[in-house]
């Protein structure tokens, strides 16, 4: 019985493609008239592999280069988005998980979502003592959905030209990534690791957790204040806000990775909530993402390497990420990796401290098309760890918000704030 | 009835109000009911016998066969009560009105499934009973009956919701189909291991999307 379903009820693609299915075919026929011929066999593939694929789809598309940028604005659209479930779906769902109705549990429960989560989506609700707070509720079934698209991609990976870019250690630690992110109580727990460890930056809010409220499928927490990207920038915000506003979320992301040691892995600009004094609120802790302590380390002799980086002590560090896993570069992987470092990373980060308070102008187009075809050099010489997926995947996340924000950013002051700094002894990682 | 009883009500010098009479019988029957769920859940369907039944919903065993002939018609009665009790949830939940179909549909299997669930045991008996040829769950009056109000309701939906396709062939025909996606629903829903049964519900609901998109299709 279980297999005769499998494929209507158990596939994370059968959702996305239902919903092709339901009406999206003509936005779908456009979008394949615009492609290339090239771009179309690997989309092809893709869309055949929607979900955790369009997941991993998309970030191998923001490294290869293939797949036009409108293509892969698009990608990263439908990216996890499970269907949207309508009010009696949403009751049975919430139902079977904390064992009574929504409106048992809430003083008033909107029906309605106001957003779209990763696997489900968000309801306003007010609790019983007055506390406004984001019901966030998950499509039922998400973790079979999900294990089985990845059966189904590896059979698939095997046979096309996918297999040739994607690495079998990226595509598990994608798998293990995005299965954890069913657990909403894992989420909680990031939920409550950040709030604890951003408290350093008082630009940043992170909602807290209603635990009793909760459950892996449902999730609580308090409601935040602040507008979306498209609705902060059509008050036409000034340069000048911009720029706080750029320079905190940069802030922010060295903060994490350099401080903290895990960053929030999915900075989509749906995930940020931008007030008018340049505040960010931080919603979806769902994908997180810590790295190693050593890994780190190595990051931060690299990154404002003052030397010659075509130097062999340079080359040496920067082997020595990749000896640290237990893995060896190849001579040409590592030239490769020298030349955006010396190159792109370098006008973008530059070293030398007189130059640090020249901003770096992120409304500049060109620099997201470099730095995609630097990303695209890197992983065709196979210079990619399975870290590197999330990090890029951020950071594209990070550079693209900025350049919407046409922020203009002292990138290496900021940087530098967090080279020297030791992580917290404490290591308790979000899991 | 039984000696007893019927002693006990020749007694009686006036006769009881017919409202109460009635009240009466239905609280028996309620009683008779409820003993036979119980035991078709603790010991199964084929194992409980009508004796079981009288001592648990402490009547004499005449008293159940005066209400139910055979345990099929328990399970019948039973039936009747969750279709009936599906339909009137759809009716009262003014948030379903102005709801496509696919919800309505949703919240009708769904409050169905609600109403079954703590019987999962009894009702994987009653699915094999049925395809027993003499049995009366499957093409008895009663049945027949029974399937002839629900698919009305279901109809009474579709109608509402697309009523450019009443009459027509899909129109007639959308219904008969439900009925057996009904049954496909059910046996993957006894069978269904997810925690909460929560397969059931995406299955449910991307099925019936799937279905009512491929219904207005059928219109055109």
């Amino acid at each position: 019985m279980a297999a005769m379903t499998a494929g209507v009820t158990g596939s994370y693609v059968g959702y996305i493609a239902q919903r092709a299915f339901l009406g999206k075919e003509s936005r779908d026929r456009k979008l394949r008239a615009t492609h290339t011929k090239a771009a179309r066999r690997v989309t092809n593939e893709l869309s055949v592999l929607r979900g955790p694929a369009m997941k991993l789809g998309q970030a191998l598309s923001l490294q290869t280069g293939v797949i036009p940028d409108e293509i892969i604005q698009e990608l990263s659209t439908l990216q996890m988005q499970a269907p949207g479930m309508h009010p009696s779906l949403v009751r049975a769902q919430f139902k079977t998980s904390m064992g009574a109705a929504p409106e048992e549990v809430f003083r008033s429960f909107e029906p309605e979502p106001f957003a779209a989560a990763s696997l489900g989506q968000v309801h306003r609700a007010t609790t019983t003592t007055g506390d406004a707070v984001a019901v966030k509720i998950q499509y039922p079934g998400m973790r079979r959905a999900i294990e089985s698209d990845f059966q189904f991609f590896r059979t698939v990976a095997s046979t096309t030209q996918l297999s040739r870019y994607i690495p079998e250690s990226m595509v598990a630690e994608l798998e293990q990534q995005i299965l954890a992110e069913t657990d909403y109580r894992r989420e909680a727990d990031n939920i409550d690791f950040f709030r604890e460890q951003l408290r350093p930056l008082p630009f940043v809010t992170v909602p807290d957790v209603y635990r009793q409220f909760s459950s892996d499928r449902v999730l609580t927490m308090s409601h935040l204040n602040g507008e979306h990207l498209d609705r902060f920038l059509a008050r036409r915000p000034s340069q000048r806000l911009r720029d706080t506003l750029g320079a905190h979320l940069m802030e922010l992301f060295y903060f994490q990775l350099l401080g903290i040691e895990a960053f929030h892995a999915d900075p989509h600009w749906g995930n940020y909530l931008f007030g008018p004094n340049g505040t960010v609120g931080l919603v979806d802790f769902g994908c997180v993402k810590s790295l190693p302590h050593e890994f780190v380390e190595n990051l931060k002799t690299i990154f404002l390497y003052p030397g010659d980086r075509n130097s062999a002590e340079f080359r040496e560090l920067l082997a020595k990420r990749y000896s640290l896993r237990g893995e060896t570069i190849k001579p040409a992987s590592l030239t490769a990796l020298v030349r955006f470092t010396d190159g792109f990373i370098r006008r973008m980060y530059p070293p030398e401290p007189e130059k640090e308070h020249i901003p770096f102008d992120f409304s500049e187009a060109t620099f997201l098309r470099e730095f995609i075809d630097e990303s695209t050099k890197m992983l065709r010489a196979k210079a990619a760890l399975p870290e590197y997926i999330f990090w890029a995947r951020a950071e594209s996340g990070l550079f693209q918000t900025l350049h919407r924000l046409k922020a203009r950013v002292r990138t290496s002051l900021i940087v530098r704030k967090y080279l020297g700094r030791r992580p917290g002894a404490a290591r308790v990682g979000p899991r | 009835m039984t000696a007893k009883s019927a002693s006990r009500s020749r007694r009686t010098a006036r006769p009881a109000p017919a409202g109460r009479r009635a009240r009466n019988k239905e609280a028996i029957k309620g009683r008779i009911v409820t003993a036979a769920l119980a035991l078709f859940q603790e010991k199964g369907f084929d194992a409980t016998t009508a004796k079981a039944i009288a001592r648990r919903a402490r009547v004499a065993e005449g008293t159940v066969f005066n209400y139910f002939e055979t345990k099929e018609d328990i399970a019948l009665y039973f039936f009747g009560l969750e279709v009936d009790h599906a339909i009137a949830e759809v009716r009262a939940n003014a948030a379903l009105r102005r709801a496509p179909l696919e919800e309505k549909l949703f919240a009708l299997v769904e409050s169905q499934l609600e109403f079954l669930a703590p019987h999962q045991r009894f009702i994987g008996a009653a699915f094999i009973h049925a395809l027993r040829p003499t049995s009366k769950l499957g093409f008895s009056v009663q049945a027949i009956d029974l399937r002839t109000r629900y698919l009305a309701f279901v109809q009474e939906l579709i109608d509402e919701a697309l009523p450019q396709n009443t009459g027509g062939i899909f129109g007639w025909l959308a219904p008969q189909v439900f009925w057996i996606y009904y049954f496909g629903i059910l046996l993957y829903w006894l069978n269904d291991e997810s925690e909460s049964k929560q397969n059931t519900l995406a299955l449910l609901d991307r099925s019936l999307k799937m279905g009512v998109a491929l219904l207005e299709k059928g219109k055109a």
